[in-house]
C-alpha cells in the first residue's frame, strides 16, 4: 500500500505534547487547555480563541518520579503525566481541567498544582464535580458544572462563551468528526485501504493539536483515502479483524505491535479514541445550546465510571454492535495498569462479552507504554491463531468442545 | 518420505523435532540459545537434520518457527505462536491431556486444549520474571546446586518455609536471609517450588484448567515443583511420554506437518 501522504507529518505531531502545531496557535495568541479525561465536554475547551489538548507523554520512560509522588499504585498514566510535568513537559498550558472522575486523575492534578509543574503566566487548575450517573440528574448536574464553573474559567480567559461561540465550536467539533467518520468508514470494507495504526495516528492528533491547524491536512487524507489502494498482502499480513476495547491508548506502537502480530485493528471503543468521542453532536434550535452539548456529552460517554444498570448494560450492547457493524472477528480489551474504573469493566467484559454476545476475547493490562514487549506479541498472535482456527473449523462445520 | 521441521527458539533453550509424514519423532534436539536467534535456530537445524539424515532445511516439505524467536528460523515457511505448539504438541502425543502450564525461561503460561489441539484459552504472565525459567535459575544459583540438585533438594523437604517475595530479585535475597537464619535448605527449597506452584496456580485457573493438567517447558522436568503443582492444585499431574521441553518444537513440526500436506 502506498504511504499516506501525511501519515509522517501526523506521527511527529505525537512526538511533543508541545508539538508545533500547539506552538503555533500559543504564538497567535490562543488559549491552551490541558486535560486528563474525555469528561470534560471537549467542545466548551475548544471554544474561538482557545484549544484542548489531552495530556500524554509521549516517549515515556522510567516513571520513577511520577511513582514516588503517587505511589507504584496508581495508574501508568497518571504516574507518566505528572513524571512529564516535573519534567517540564507542560509548560505551555494556560489552564488544567481536572474533571475529578477518578481518583487517580485527580491525584495526578493535585500533584501537579501542589508541586508547581505549570508555571505559565496566568495558568490555573478547575477541579470540575462530573455526574457518577448518567440520568437526568447526572445531566442537569454536568450542566450546572459546565455553566458555573467551566465557562465562567473560560470567560476569565477572555474566551467568548456565548451560545454563537458554542455553536461555533460544535461546528467545528462536527467537521473534524465527519472527516474522521469518513476516514473510519474505509475500515469496515473486507480489504481496509487504511491499517489501525495509521487510523489512529490521525485520530490521536485531534486530540493533542488545536483543531483547527490539521482540518486542512484530515480533508487532504480523505480525499487521498478515497483512491488508494489496499494492500495485496493484507491477507497475509492480517489474519483477523479486531475490535481494540478499554482505557487510553497513547502509545500508537501498542497499536503497531497489536497488528504487526497479524490483528487489523478495524474498529476502537477506547477513552480517547474514535467511538464515542469522535461521532458528532447534534443541536436543536429550541433547546439552551449548553445544555444540550452537556447532555450529549453524558449519554454518549461509554465511561465504566457510569454506574448505573442501563449504562452498564448498554456498553456490552455498544461493543457489540460496533464489533458487528466493522466485521470484527474478536475483541481486545485493553487495561492500563492500575486503573480502577476499567479494572473492573475489563473484568465484566472478559466473562459477558464471550458467553453472553458470543465473542471471542483476549484480555490486556499493560504499562502505559509497552515497548518490545515479546509477552505482549505472543498473547495477540496466540489470540489471532485461535480465532483463524475457529474461522477454518466453522467453514468446515467442526465444532470442538 | 516426506519430512516436516519444527525449531522452537525460546530465552534459554532452543529446540528441534523432524516428523515423517506419519507424525513420528525422527529427531529432535534440544541446545542451549545463543543470543542471535537465528544462530541458536541455525544450530538446532543443523542437528537434527543431521540426526534424521537429510542434508539440508530445503530436504523438508515444511517448517514451522515457534517460541520467542519465532520469526528468526531461517527458511521457516511461517511461525506460531508457541501457545498454539505447545497445545498441540501436547495433544498429539497425550490428547486426553486438557490443559497446560507452560514453564520457559522467561514467561509462564496456562493454556487450556480444544479437542482437535488448539487453543481454548490462555493465560500468561507480563513483563516478570517470577516464577519463570530465569527464577529458578537465579534460585539454584544463590543455592550453588544445578536445577536437578535443587528440586532432588526440594523433594527431601518434611516442612515448607514459605517464601514471600515473588519478584526473583527479592526471592533471592530472602533465600539469602533465611540460609543466613540457618533454616534447613531443603525446607526453603520446597518453599520457592511452593511459591512458584500457586504462581502456576493463577495461570492454570485463569485458563480453565479444571480436571488433569500437564506441564510443559524446561522446568516439566523439576520433580519438586510436580508435587508442589498438585498439592497447590489439586489436579492429576500427567507426565508425558515424550521430553515437555520438545512440546513447542513437536507441536511446530505437527503444525508443518498438517500444512505440508493439506
Amino acid at each position: 500500500m502506498k504511504d499516506l501522504k501525511h501519515l509522517i507529518y501526523f506521527e511527529n505531531l505525537l512526538q511533543e505534547a508541545d508539538n508545533e502545531l500547539v506552538k503555533e496557535a500559543e504564538a497567535e495568541g490562543q488559549k491552551c487547555i490541558g486535560t486528563q479525561c474525555s469528561q470534560v465536554p471537549e467542545v466548551l475547551i475548544n471554544l474561538p480563541g482557545s484549544f484542548s489538548v489531552r495530556l500524554f507523554a509521549p516517549r515515556t520512560g522510567s516513571i520513577d518520579i511520577g511513582t514516588y509522588y503517587m505511589t507504584s499504585l496508581t495508574c501508568e498514566y497518571c504516574r507518566a503525566v505528572l513524571e512529564r510535568a516535573l519534567e517540564g513537559g507542560y509548560q505551555f498550558l494556560d489552564a488544567f481541567i481536572d474533571p475529578c472522575a477518578c481518583s487517580q486523575h485527580t491525584d495526578l492534578a493535585d500533584n501537579i498544582e501542589q508541586l508547581e509543574a505549570c508555571t505559565k503566566p496566568g495558568f490555573f487548575m478547575l477541579h470540575m464535580d462530573t455526574p457518577m450517573k448518567s440520568d437526568t440528574n447526572g445531566i442537569n448536574h454536568m450542566y450546572n458544572q459546565c455553566k458555573k464553573e467551566l465557562l465562567p474559567a473560560m470567560a476569565s480567559m477572555g474566551i467568548d462563551t456565548s451560545d454563537d461561540a458554542l455553536r461555533k465550536a460544535v461546528d467545528q467539533f462536527n467537521e473534524m468528526c465527519r472527516l474522521l467518520k469518513e476516514i473510519g468508514d474505509h475500515r469496515k470494507a473486507d480489504n481496509p485501504n487504511i491499517t489501525g495504526y495509521e487510523y489512529y495516528v490521525l485520530c490521536l492528533a485531534t486530540y493533542v493539536c488545536p483543531k483547527d491547524k490539521i482540518m486542512d491536512k484530515l480533508r487532504e487524507t480523505a480525499e487521498e483515502l478515497k483512491t488508494r489502494e489496499p494492500d495485496p498482502d493484507a491477507g497475509k499480513k492480517y489474519r483477523a479483524r479486531i475490535l481494540l476495547a478499554g482505557s487510553e491508548v497513547d502509545d500508537v506502537n501498542f497499536i503497531k505491535t497489536i497488528e504487526d502480530s497479524g490483528a487489523l485493528i478495524v474498529a476502537d471503543r477506547f477513552c480517547f479514541g474514535t467511538f464515542p468521542d469522535r461521532e458528532e453532536i447534534v443541536l436543536n434550535d429550541e433547546e439552551d445550546v449548553l445544555f444540550q452539548i452537556c447532555r450529549d456529552a453524558v449519554i454518549k460517554c461509554q465511561c465504566p465510571r457510569y454506574m448505573n444498570t442501563d449504562r452498564i448494560l448498554e456498553r456490552k450492547q455498544y461493543i457489540d454492535r460496533l464489533a458487528k457493524e466493522y466485521n470484527a472477528d474478536g475483541i481486545i480489551v485493553q487495561q492500563m495498569k492500575f486503573c480502577n474504573f476499567w479494572g473492573y469493566e475489563r473484568a465484566d467484559y472478559q466473562h459477558v462479552l464471550p458467553n453472553e454476545y458470543g465473542w471471542p476475547v483476549l484480555s490486556i493490562d499493560r504499562a502505559y507504554s509497552s515497548g518490545a514487549s515479546g509477552q505482549l506479541r505472543t498473547r495477540v498472535q496466540a489470540f489471532i491463531e485461535s480465532l483463524e482456527i475457529k474461522k477454518i473449523n466453522k467453514k468446515k462445520g467442526v465444532v470442538n468442545a | 518420505m516426506k519430512y516436516y521441521g519444527g525449531c522452537d527458539v525460546g530465552s534459554t533453550y532452543t529446540k528441534a523435532v523432524i516428523l515423517d509424514e506419519n507424525g513420528k519423532i525422527v529427531a529432535d534436539t534440544t541446545l542451549k540459545s545463543k543470543i542471535n536467534p537465528t544462530e541458536s535456530a541455525q544450530l538446532a537445524m543443523d542437528e537434527v537434520l543431521k540426526q534424521a539424515g537429510l542434508s539440508t532445511i530445503k530436504d523438508l516439505a515444511y517448517l514451522i518457527g515457534t517460541g520467542y524467536g519465532r520469526n528468526k528460523v531461517p527458511f521457516a515457511e511461517e511461525n506460531i505462536s508457541e501457545i498454539s505448539c505447545h497445545a498441540m504438541g501436547v495433544h498429539v502425543t497425550d490428547p486426553s491431556v486438557k490443559a497446560i502450564i507452560d514453564i520457559g525461561g522467561q514467561d509462564v503460561k496456562g493454556i487450556a486444549i480444544d479437542t482437535d489441539g488448539t487453543v481454548k484459552n490462555f493465560a500468561m504472565n507480563d513483563k516478570c520474571a517470577a516464577g519463570t525459567g530465569r527464577f529458578f535459575e537465579a534460585m539454584a544459583r544463590s543455592f550453588e546446586l544445578s536445577l536437578s540438585d535443587f528440586s532432588k533438594l526440594s523433594l527431601k523437604a518434611k516442612n515448607v518455609i514459605p517464601i514471600t517475595a515473588q519478584c526473583t530479585v527479592f526471592a533471592e535475597s530472602e533465600v539469602i536471609t533465611l540460609v543466613g537464619e540457618g533454616k534447613p535448605m531443603d525446607e526453603i527449597a520446597a518453599g520457592i517450588e511452593m511459591a512458584v506452584a500457586k504462581r502456576c496456580f493463577v495461570m492454570a485457573k485463569k485458563a480453565g484448567a479444571t480436571d488433569s493438567i500437564t506441564l510443559t517447558g524446561g522446568c516439566a522436568k523439576n520433580g519438586g515443583l510436580k508435587k508442589a503443582i498438585e498439592q497447590v492444585l489439586h489436579l492429576n499431574v500427567i507426565e508425558l511420554k515424550t521430553d515437555p521441553q520438545l512440546m513447542g518444537a513437536l507441536g511446530a513440526a505437527e503444525y508443518a506437518r498438517q500444512k505440508g500436506a493439506a
